[in-house]
């Protein structure tokens, strides 16, 4: 992978890459200001920006929960996944996002010091 | 060209600090999500002078939480940056809803408005607009909630980022990110669309996990996007034709 990169140092592609992603946020809450009066959101476009965002933090969040080096793991003893299983009933029941994360690492780390 | 700011009036400086105070209300909430953050990023393997700059720069959490574990990984730069820009396109809509508003303001103003948006502070000035949409003050009102924000989350990130030195990271708390990622994800379930677009995601990212540079990442982001905009389209357009 580091085969094909020129020969600077790792430091310099984390910058590289926060400078990215800063340039991601500027792009996009600036976008209609930078854009400016004449143009509009088409409806089409505005519908498909209202619901993409479940499946892109799906995208984000599922995968790395099923998968346990890689392999599916559906099981009692993936314990981030029954953390994060204990935590969304909690979410789903309170809507507390500082609940949801407390609850879910205590279940988290419970299960870590318990068991494993 | 420079325009007349409404924010030289007695009644801008209330307006201000209405938002401010309206937005510390929110603060345990912010500061749980800017703490978590602050050390996800370090435990995700970014130095304490990484997580900072990236907070200070980037100002946005989900992207910051769903890019600071591929930057330890060594995935290119375009897959990052590709990445954050899906998680930040929700704020595409933020700024074309928020323009008309601060079309008073310099220019320099409103790019830092606009720069500054975040989910919460737009939820909450969408509910104070509700009472009063053409509230002359708008512009500065939402200066305060910015202004607060940019508070809360500096603090709570950099406490984060200063306080995940002292956990190992064999302890896995990287996983609170992961947590609050679930909890900005799950209201959108609601919407048959939210929930066929998570379940393709979640089937093209787990089949392609394999997949060199993350792109099986960047696969099941556009998969998931596309299958959720398909099924609301679906679904409009059966609507119309029962009618």
């Amino acid at each position: 992978m580091s085969a094909d990169l020129p020969t600077v140092a790792p430091e310099v592609w984390t910058w590289l890459a926060i400078g990215a992603v800063a340039l991601t946020t500027f792009l996009t809450r600036c976008s209609f200001i930078l854009l400016g009066d004449r143009v509009r959101l088409p409806p089409i476009v505005d519908q498909a920006l209202r619901c993409a965002p479940a499946g892109i933090l799906a995208a984000i969040v599922i995968p790395d929960l099923l998968l346990t080096h890689g392999k599916l793991h559906l099981a009692v003893d993936n314990f981030r996944l029954m953390a994060a299983l204990v935590a969304s009933g909690y979410f789903v029941l309170t809507r507390s996002m500082l609940g949801t994360i407390l609850v879910g690492m205590a279940a988290f780390l419970l299960l870590r010091w318990g068991i494993g | 060209m420079d325009s007349p700011s409404t924010f030289q009036s007695a009644e801008s400086g209330t307006a201000f600090r209405e938002g401010w105070r309206d937005f510390l209300g929110v603060t345990p909430g912010v500061a749980a999500w800017g703490l978590v953050t602050g050390v996800a990023m370090v435990q995700s393997g970014l130095t304490v002078l990484q997580a900072a700059g990236f907070s200070i720069l980037a100002f946005a959490g989900s992207a910051q939480l769903a890019t600071a574990p591929l930057m330890a990984t060594g995935v290119p730069v375009w897959v990052i940056f590709l990445t954050a820009l899906a998680v930040n396109l929700r704020f595409v809509i933020y700024s074309a809803l928020v323009r008309d508003d601060l079309r008073a303001e310099p220019w320099r103003r409103r790019l830092l408005l606009g720069y500054l948006t975040s989910d919460m502070g737009f939820a909450l000035y969408v509910r104070r607009l509700r009472r009063d949409p053409e509230w002359p003050q708008r512009a500065a009102y939402f200066a305060g909630l910015a202004y607060a924000n940019v508070a809360v989350w500096h603090g709570s990130t950099l406490l984060g980022v200063l306080a995940a030195s002292w956990f190992p990271r064999e302890w896995g708390l990287e996983l609170a990110g992961t947590l609050a990622l679930l909890a900005l994800w799950i209201p959108l379930c609601a919407k048959r669309s939210g929930q066929v677009g998570s379940a393709v995601a979640v089937i093209v990212g787990v089949a392609a996990y394999h997949w060199p540079l993350r792109l099986g990442l960047l696969a099941a982001i556009l998969a998931g996007s596309l299958a959720a905009v398909a099924t609301e389209r679906l679904q409009a357009r059966s609507a119309q034709v029962s009618r």
